[in-house]
This record gives C-alpha cells, structure tokens and sequence, in this order.
C-alpha cells in the first residue's frame, strides 16, 4: 500500500493555473512532494533524474505534447515504469484511446475533484496509505 | 499555498495571452502564411482556455471554446481547408472568446444564448465538412468518462502485476544482417523505424565486427543490433517488419519473462550500459547496473555522436528522436529562466521610488551648493554619480514598462481587412517598426486614435479600386503604419496612397459650420489642419465606418492628453501622412526650470529646440503681434509667457531676456520669451488633473529640488492659446501662419 505522504508526483501543463490548481487537488490527498513540468521535454527532462512514482501530464502542449513525452517516457530504460495518467477534457475520447495505446495507465477529465483524483491514482498504484 | 482566487487570477493572465496568440495567429492563418505552427499555436490557445476553464468551473466558457477548438482542430489535421469565411467566422469566435472571459472574470453571469449565433456559425461550418459525421463529441453528449478502455496495466514495484496478456510483452530482437544485405538495397535503419513504430525500442549497436576505417566497404553491412521491443503488437507484425531481409540477415525475435526489470536509479542508467555492453557487446538487450562506472568524457554529448567513436551505442527507442540531448537541459531550462511575469503594480511601485529618489536628489543638489566649496566640490562629484546612476535606474525600470508597439499595431491588420470589405474596398496594410518600445501608459491610449485614423485612411483616403484604376495606380490601395524612436520620442506613421485631402470641401464645410471668416485667406496646409477643428466631418453622410461622432479633434486630444502632437500631411491625389510624436514615457522626463517674474515652471526638454538670449535689435515689434525675432534670417513670432500666463514679468531688459525656441509641430516654430532659465533636471510628472481638472497650458506638476511644486507646461496648448488670443480668425491660423513666416531651416 503506497503511502500518499511518500508519493512522489510529476505535474506536466504548460498552463501554471491548471498545473497549481492540480498541485493543490494533489496536497489534498495528502500527496507531498509535487514537481512541475511546463511542457513534455521539460518534463522528460525532470523524470531522467528524478526519482518518479507518478506523472499526471496534459497532452496539448508547445515544444513536446504530452504523446511525445509518454513515448519518450516509455521508452527511457530508467523512467519507463512510471505510472502516467493522462489530463484531458471531456470529449477526448480519441486521445484518450491513442494515450491508452501509447502505454498510458489511466486518465483523470478536467475538472476533477480530490476524491476522483483519489480514486485514480489508486486505480493505477493500489490503495493509498 | 496559493488560494482560489489567486489561481483564477493566474487562469485569466494566461488567457489574455491566449486571445493575444489567436489574435496574431488567425490572420497569419487568413494570409495563407499561417504554416502547420501557427495553426497549431492558436489550437493549443484555445484548448489551454477551455483547459482552465473547466477546471475552474467557468461551464459557458468551455462549452464555446469546444467548438472553436474543433473548427481548429479540423484545419489542422487538414480536414478542414482555410477559407477567409472560416477565419472571418474564427475571429467573431475569438471576440465572443473574450467577452465570455471577460464575464467569467467579473464573475457576470452570461446570458443563455450570448455567442449562439457564433457558435452556431461554427457549428455550420463543422456540419458543412464532415457531412454527417457531426460535430464528434459534442460538449453536452460527451461522457463525462472513458468506459471500456483498455489501459495498460501497471507495473509498480510493490503492486502486484497484471495480466500481460491483455496489455505489452517485451520481445528480445536480434538483428545482424549478412554483409551483402545492403547491396540488396534494404535499409537496416528504416527496418529499425518500423520496428519503433510498434512501440518503445531499447537497442544497443554492436560495432566488434566493424574493421579499421580503411578496410571498410561502404556497400558491405558490419553492424548488428541487439536489443529489447515493448510492444502490444503481435509477434507476427514484428516479423513482418523484417519480411523482406528474412533470408539476408541472423534474425532472432523472442518473447521475454514478463518479469518486473529492476530499473537503476535515474540517468546514469545509459552510460552504465554504454561502458558495460561496450565490452561484451550481446551480453543482455536489458540495461543492467554494472560494476564498471567510469564515465567517458563525452558522456554529456548527445548519444547520436557516439556512433563513430564508441565501441557501442545504445539506441533508445523514440526517445532518441524526440528527447532533447542529455547536454541540452541546463541550457533549455536556462532559456526558459529568462522571463518572469511581474505585476505591473509591482513596477508602478518602482517607477514611484524612483520618482522619489529623483526628487530627493534634486533636493540633495539644492543643499549641495548652499555648502562651503571645500565641502561640496567632493560631494559634488559623488552627486554626479548618484544622478548617473538614477538615471539609468530610471531608465531601467522603464523599459520593464516599456511595451512593443505591436501591441496595439496587431489588431489593425483585424480593422483594415473588416473595412476593406464592408467598403468594398482593396486595401493592403503594411507595418513596419512594430517592434519599438514605448511606454505601457501610451500603448494604452495608442488604440483608439491609430483606429480611428486607419478608419479615415479607408473610408475618406483610399478610393475605389475603379476610381484608382482610372487616377493611374493600382487598384489595390496602401496603408503604411510604421513607427520609429526619434530622440526621446516615439514617432508614429499612418501613411497612405488615397486621394488626399479634398481642400475645396474641407474649406467649404469649415466656412458652412462658421468655423473660419468667409474672408479669410488659407493655404492648403492650414486648410488641411482645419479637420482637426472641433465638431468637423467631411464625411458627406455619416458612415458605418467613421463619423460616429467622434473627430479627428478628438484624436489630436487624445495625442495631446499624453503630450503627443499630431500633423498631416496631404498631397491631392496621391495620399496623405498622419503623424504622431510621443513621449516615451509619461513618468519622468527631462525638463528645463524656467522662471517667469516670481514664478518657477518647468518646460519638457523635448519641445525645446534651442535656448538664445537675442539682443534687443533682433526682436522686431509689428504691430498687433507680441514680436517677431530675427533668428538666422528667418523671422519667429514670439509669444511672452508673462503675458500669456497672466503674471507680472520682473521687467528686465529686454537684453536680458531669454528665448526659447519651440516646436509646436511639423516645422512650426515659435519663440518664448521667459525671464531666466534655472536648469536643466529630470522631474517626476504627477497629474493634476485628478484633483484640478484640464488646466490648458499646464500638463501637469512636479516637485523641485527646493521641495517647492512647479507647473509643466504644455508648450503646444500654449501655443494653441497664444493664437486664440492673437488671431482671432481660427485656431489653426497662428501655427501655421508662423510656419510660413519662420521657415526655420532645420
């Protein structure tokens, strides 16, 4: 059971509102150590060295969108476990099918409250402590 | 942590931004310049509004950006082709955009059907295409979740695994082809390609086949690959890849155990490979933590360059084409360091201080000089340094306020396409200079004048494209809008190829509305000043377009307000320049302390062209005018500032007196006589107009070294009042009467 004190999370949105507001939804729960990423290479760039239990990243965004990033995630020897849930608005479902298909683990639909959020971390990494 | 609200405020910045992008990018589109980014720019715009907004909750804002974002999304992917229509239609949709986030931001409620029309244009246009398919997901029917998809399960350490089945295996490849395999025209690197295509591909290269550089035959193959395939793909796609090498190479594709790989700790997983596998080349597809840690030396560069030099080379799936260089992130995070946003309430601050230091300063002078000389020549030199420094300190701070002029000259493009078609018109705006900085304040009141001066260009100035055809030019008609730093001013350029100025009819209209005598005599150029009279319109009817009221008065009033001045100039059937020549910046400027009889005003340094004390047999006193001086063989009409003021001069000497030679404007000239000047100082511009209303002749106030307030005077009105007192026939006459009298040579 992994504890939500301990989690280490990767926040990846070029937008800063969208990125905050998910860092406080994320504090919520009680997870702690929160990075943020503004776009893909960003935050391909945090996840080759550091350590990562999660990413949650939108998909739109400048210099690397968020496809690019999770192949380029999947396909980095060190990083290429790391759960990712996809940020996306309703009405997605494409993307959300192709994320699937790229190796991505669940999917979380702006706006989304503490206890959806919640619920999909624990979907992807088990029941949090 | 930051609070609700903060993040709101955070949402709504980043969406000024947006409409910012959408407004520049739809044009681009519109020209046909708008490449695959552009398109894709203005898409990621919309989509980060609807984003925010639906994490916000702003449930109106979303539901339009939806269909906005689809129209966009369908253009990019090349569904959808580009016609002016469509971006006619995209730009109502960015204006309904910004009234939505407008209301959102005021927290305004927004009525049912606000943007129904527009919305229901986009939707027409995304009916039109798809024919049928709709518009995908509509906002309203679109589930709220994604049911039945399959996600890959997860492997966490400490989580137990899933079934494998349903998601990726990993597959061990081996590839060696023989050394003829080349000749047979098969590409080993597209065969690779493919095989990323399938999903994430981890190889290394091995070189130990590879001779010494002189021994190689370009058209023999000498490396091989060995390596492991994530895919969810099926074994028999992988083999397909390698169809047509089957027999040309060792081939050898097997599942691996999907058993949990034990992953080394973050980034020096890759170079741990390299070293390890460089000296046993096929020992395992998986990178393993050796023992061996040295690092090369080249270890920063980026992989690609490895292939000549090292021994072995991994290979790293899509990463290696998409993941910026291991070298690359310091610089990348550097650059992305460069900017901060700041609140403009936090550089008003500032520019506030520094106005107080500047104050303090001249203040610090004054007691400086009452000091015994063995005191103050030291001090002096240090208040030198402390001046310089303020100085550029000033300057500083205002060029963080500092804003391009693009600003404001990116939404004309917008206004002359709207105008040339409701005129039926062809029009061409060129910009140039758009980059000049000037500051925010008079970005601010830049807007409303330049439109309305391009509204004038297009509506009075440019003809019909017969009517052009037929007067020798292209049918196409031109509007310049250029802008340029001229000293310490910014000077702005609307330049067109119209039909000019009519002068017959603007003299006409002026005589109708009682605005100048029958009797009096005009040239062309002050004829063509007198559009700038309150309450004038040549307009024969009152168009759509301009004439709403508001005159070119008003513009020359809004220049004015910010200490700008306006001129024209018009050549009959070839075109007309409108210019206006701002002040940098309205914070702090340079001015010159002057005294009048027992009072103390400062002139702004940028409407001073030269400082003379003539001798008493230069100035000529014809009657009915306060005198005209003899000034290089040109004759300036001069205008006493103690007179004009209403304040008792000292009565000195004629000799004595000082001349300040200004320009009122496009070459108009004019003296005035002051009693002393004080000194040259940087002031702190505060308005009086909050507290005292328009004082005309006064721009505003400062505080002197002296700690003692002095008004700034606006040389232009005073000119303005000069003339309503002297010649009596109409404003215009005495500015550009003195024109033609003092033709100082520049």
């Amino acid at each position: 059971m992994p504890a939500a004190a301990a989690l280490k999370v990767l926040v990846v949105d070029d937008q800063t509102s969208v990125r905050q507001m998910t860092r406080m939804t994320l504090e919520q729960i009680g997870i702690r150590h929160i990075h943020e990423a503004e776009n893909g290479r960003l935050a391909m760039d945090t996840a080759s060295v550091q350590p990562l239990d999660l990413v949650i990243s939108d998909f739109n965004m400048p210099e690397m969108d968020g496809l690019a990033f999770l192949r380029a995630l999947r396909g980095h020897p060190a990083a290429r476990k790391i759960p990712f849930i996809l940020l996306t608005g309703r009405g997605d479902r494409e993307l959300v099918v192709k994320a699937a298909q790229a190796g991505a683990n669940n999917y979380l639909i702006k706006p989304f409250t503490a206890d959806i959020l919640r619920q999909k971390i624990e979907q992807v990494m088990g029941k949090l402590s | 942590m930051a609070s609700l609200d903060q993040l709101k405020l955070t949402f709504f910045d980043e969406c000024s931004e947006a409409l910012q992008q959408i407004e520049i990018g739809l044009p681009e589109i519109a020209d046909g310049a708008g490449a695959e980014d552009t398109i894709n720019a203005v898409f990621r715009s919309v989509h980060s509004v609807k984003g925010g907004a639906g994490i916000f909750g702003f449930e109106d804002l979303v539901k339009f950006a939806h269909v906005f974002e689809t129209v966009l999304d369908a253009m990019r992917s090349g569904k959808l082709a580009t016609t002016h229509e469509i971006v006619d239609t995209l730009l109502q949709a960015n204006d309904v955009l910004s009234d939505l986030i407008a209301m959102s931001r005021s927290g305004e409620a927004v009525a049912p059907d606000f943007g129904a029309e527009c919305r229901a244009a986009l939707e027409q246009i995304l009916r039109k295409n798809s024919d049928g398919e709709g518009l995908g997901d509509s906002m309203d029917s679109a589930p709220a979740d994604f049911e039945g998809l399959d996600f890959v399960p997860v492997c966490v350490e400490g989580l137990e695994s899933s079934d494998p089945e349903g998601g990726e295996r990993e597959y061990r490849i081996v590839f060696r082809p023989k050394p003829d395999m080349l000749k047979k025209a098969d590409e080993p690197l597209y065969i690779l390609r493919e095989l990323r295509k399938l999903g994430s591909l981890d190889l290394i290269v091995e070189t130990d086949r590879l001779p010494a550089l002189a021994e190689i035959n370009a058209a023999e193959s000498y490396l091989g690959w060995v390596g492991t395939l994530r895919t969810a793909a099926r074994r028999q796609q992988i083999e397909d890849v390698f169809e047509f090498v089957a027999g040309d190479c060792e081939l050898e594709i097997s599942a691996v155990s999907p058993e949990p790989i034990e992953a080394a700790p973050a980034a020096e997983t890759d170079l741990r490979a390299q070293s390890d596998l460089g000296s046993a080349p096929a020992a395992s597809a998986v990178p393993v933590a050796p023992s061996t840690t040295a690092a090369e030396p080249e270890s920063a560069a980026p992989p690609q360059e490895h292939i000549a030099t090292q021994p072995a080379v991994k290979l790293s799936g899509s990463a290696a084409e998409t993941v910026a260089p291991q070298g690359a992130p310091a610089k990348a995070a550097a650059a992305g360091a460069t900017t901060t946003r700041v609140e403009l309430e936090k550089i008003d601050r500032v520019v506030n201080m520094v106005g107080e230091l500047v104050i303090a300063q001249a203040m610090l002078g004054q007691v400086v000089h009452t000091l015994p000389e063995s005191v103050s020549s030291q001090l002096v030199q240090v208040l030198d340094e402390v001046v310089h420094h303020t100085r550029e300190l000033k300057d500083s701070v205002m060029s963080m306020r500092a804003q391009q002029v693009n600003a404001v000259f990116q939404r004309m493009p917008r206004l002359v396409r709207e105008l040339a078609a409701k005129t039926a018109k062809r029009v061409k705006l060129e910009i140039a200079g758009e980059t000049t900085e000037v500051d925010r304040s008079i970005i601010e009141r830049l807007g409303d004048p330049l439109t309305h001066i391009i509204r004038n260009s297009i509506d009075h100035g440019i003809e019909a494209p017969k009517d052009r055809v037929a007067a020798g030019k292209s049918e196409e008609g031109t509007i310049r809008l250029s802008a340029e730093h001229r000293g310490s001013r910014i000077v702005i350029e609307i330049r067109d190829d119209g039909a000019g100025i009519n002068s017959e009819r603007v003299l006409q209209k002026a005589r109708e509305r009682g605005l100048v005598n029958a009797e009096a005599v005009l040239n062309d150029d002050e004829i063509n000043n007198l559009i700038f009279l309150p309450g004038f319109s040549t307009a024969e009817k009152v168009s759509d377009i301009s004439g709403r009221g508001v005159g070119m008065d008003v513009v020359r009033r809004n220049i004015q307000d910010v200490g700008g001045r306006i001129s024209l100039k018009s050549d009959r059937g070839r075109g007309m320049t409108i210019q206006l020549a701002l002040p940098l910046t309205l914070a702090v400027m340079d001015g010159m302390v002057i005294r009048v009889g027992q009072e103390t005003y400062v002139m702004p340094m940028s409407a001073i062209v030269e400082c003379l004390r003539p001798p008493a047999s230069d100035i000529h006193n014809l009657i009915g005018t306060p005198g005209m001086l003899r000034l290089r063989g040109n004759l300036v009409p001069l205008v006493q500032l103690a007179e004009l003021l209403d304040i008792g001069s000292m009565q000195v000497t004629s000799d004595e007196r000082v001349v300040i030679i200004s320009d009122a404007g496009e070459g108009t000239r004019f003296g005035i006589v002051v009693d002393e000047l004080l000194g040259h100082q940087q002031v702190v511009v505060k308005s009086i107009e909050e507290s005292y209303g328009s004082v005309p002749g006064v721009a505003g106030a400062t505080i002197l070294g002296n700690g003692r307030v002095a008004f700034i005077l606006d040389v232009e009105k005073l000119s303005d009042i000069a003339s309503s007192q002297h010649v009596p026939v109409g404003v215009t006459r005495f500015a550009n009467g003195m024109a033609k009298s003092a033709a100082v040579p520049n």
